[in-house]
């Protein structure tokens, strides 16, 4: 019994840890990426609430969090509130497969920097990601109004097509590491010394295209092209209830898609040991902020498709080329024989 | 402990598909719907069918219940609102039928002997692989085809006429 008190204290003490760092990055994230965004455009970016504007983030959640709430006429009530936590859940969620360093010990207790280590970690991820779906469609719905509604759909038939390309995408790495379980991914990695993008670059291309759709970024991002649709499918919620719906969607959604890619293709926690024990944390946590900074980096320089195109490219090019690298992927591991 | 996670489980279930069946608002509906389908994936990690429980959220939460989902949000509202009340013609006919399969399935449990589990699975996804292409190979097989004929009949009915 002691023991299950004792594992039930560990991860209850993961959870915390990760929620408060995930919720905190997430907001600190708009700042980087209003700093980001300045310099682009050749601006400052914010510069007045703090040193570097760097207390912006605080002085915004303080703005939403004290405003008025309107809740729009012919609102679905319930609903309308439950969306909220239908987008932000499954964008958490997404952190708990994922590992950030190789297992310690303290006190005579192993314990592995990730949440849960299922041996179904890849499906959790496809799962939780299109699980985010039902946010956008619901809370387009309950706000009773044309824009979000359009809005919520387009962004629905986007999650669905490259919700099937990430899957296809990804199948060759499984295919390569002969497990699902993310630690397990790595692990295979580092025992051949090898990342997987160079033996899977398509794949890591496709993953990469699936990524920015599925985290509402450019150039894919029709969901919320300003000048259609206003925001598209959260226009009508107000306060903190719509800063959850962002956050969820382009900064927890993004980061915990990058920590999947670097521990599907660039070898997770692997690294030169440079700062002894918590190198392997910073070598995981450096690899996922050059992912994102290039996802920040595409959306303030790149123009987004349109609407039609978005589900064509996904349905018409990347799908047959996902099947190809499959097809060629199982092939060759079943010649030369990849892992057992 | 593992009974509490299991009345969790169940009862979160159980109020789900009652929701389900009993709410009149479709939207409503189809989100206890949701609810149940996550429960059962809930219930199978629960039991150690991990894959099973992965499939379940992909598959039925998501590939199949927003489709649902998509047809019901765009129903338009009116249409909703004139439709009162229970189908009670149907209750009428449907109230007999679900007593003789209760019955049936109240005697199966109390007569029958449960099925015990033989040996522990290590991974899940290698045996129900491995059981997909040995045993069942043929069914598998049958079944992808039967998939590929409505995939095709599917593109056809959604091409444009020119």
């Amino acid at each position: 019994m002691s023991e299950f008190v004792v594992s039930l204290v560990i991860t209850l003490i993961k959870i915390g840890v990760l929620l408060g760092v995930a919720l905190g990055l997430g907001a600190y994230l708009t700042w980087v990426e209003r700093k980001l965004a300045g310099h682009i455009q050749a601006r400052l970016g914010p510069t007045v609430v703090g040193p570097f504007g760097l207390l912006q983030p605080l002085a915004d959640g303080l703005k939403l969090m004290t405003k008025e709430s309107i809740i729009p006429k012919g609102a679905d009530v319930p609903v309308y509130y439950l969306a909220i936590m239908m987008a932000v859940a499954p964008a958490i969620l997404l952190f708990s497969v994922i590992p950030f360093g190789p297992e310690f010990r303290i006190l005579g207790y192993e314990i592995k920097p990730i949440i849960s280590d299922v041996n179904i970690g890849l499906l959790v991820v496809f799962a939780m990601g299109s699980l985010a779906v039902y946010g956008t469609i619901f809370s387009g719905w309950a706000s009773n109004s044309k824009y979000a509604f359009i809005g919520s759909l387009r962004k629905a038939a986007v999650i669905i097509a490259y919700e099937v390309v990430l899957g296809f995408s990804v199948l060759g790495v499984i295919l390569l590491a002969g497990t699902m379980s993310t630690t397990g991914i790595v692990e295979a990695q580092m025992e051949r010394g090898v990342w997987f993008i160079f033996y899977q670059p398509v794949a890591f291309i496709l993953y990469l295209f699936c990524m920015l759709a599925e985290s509402g970024r450019v150039p894919f991002d029709i969901q919320e092209a300003e000048a259609e649709l206003v925001t598209g499918y959260n226009v009508e919620y107000g306060g903190m209830r719509f800063g959850a719906l962002p956050l969820a969607e382009w900064y927890l959604n993004t980061v915990a898609l990058s920590a999947i890619a670097v521990v599907l293709f660039f070898g997770g926690w692997s690294g030169p040991n440079i700062l002894g024990p918590i190198s392997p944390y910073f070598w995981f946590l450096a690899k996922t902020f050059g992912l994102v900074f290039f996802v920040l980096w595409l959306h303030w320089t790149l123009p987004r498709f349109q609407a039609k195109d978005v589900t064509e490219i996904a349905w018409k090019i990347m799908l047959p080329l996902a099947l190809a690298n499959v097809l060629i992927t199982a092939v060759v591991v079943y010649i030369f024989g990849g892992a057992g | 402990m593992e009974w509490v996670i299991f009345g969790v489980l169940a009862f979160w279930l159980l109020v789900s598909v009652l929701g389900a069946v009993l709410v009149k608002n479709p939207v409503h509906s189809i989100l206890f719907f949701l609810s149940s389908v996550l429960a059962m994936a809930g219930l199978f990690l629960s039991l150690g069918a991990e894959l099973l429980a992965g499939l379940q959220i992909i598959i039925y939460a998501v590939a199949i219940v927003v489709f649902y989902v998509l047809v019901i949000t765009t129903i338009p509202w009116e249409k909703v609102k004139r439709f009162e009340g229970v189908y009670k013609k149907e209750l009428l006919f449907g109230i007999p039928v679900v007593l003789v399969i209760f019955l049936l399935m109240g005697s199966m449990v109390l007569r029958g002997r449960f099925a015990q589990p033989v040996g522990v699975v290590e991974d899940n996804v290698r045996e129900v692989g491995r059981t997909l292409f040995t045993s069942y190979l043929f069914p598998f097989e049958v079944a992808s085809v039967i998939l590929l004929v409505a995939m095709i009949g599917a593109i056809l009915l959604g091409r444009k006429e020119e």
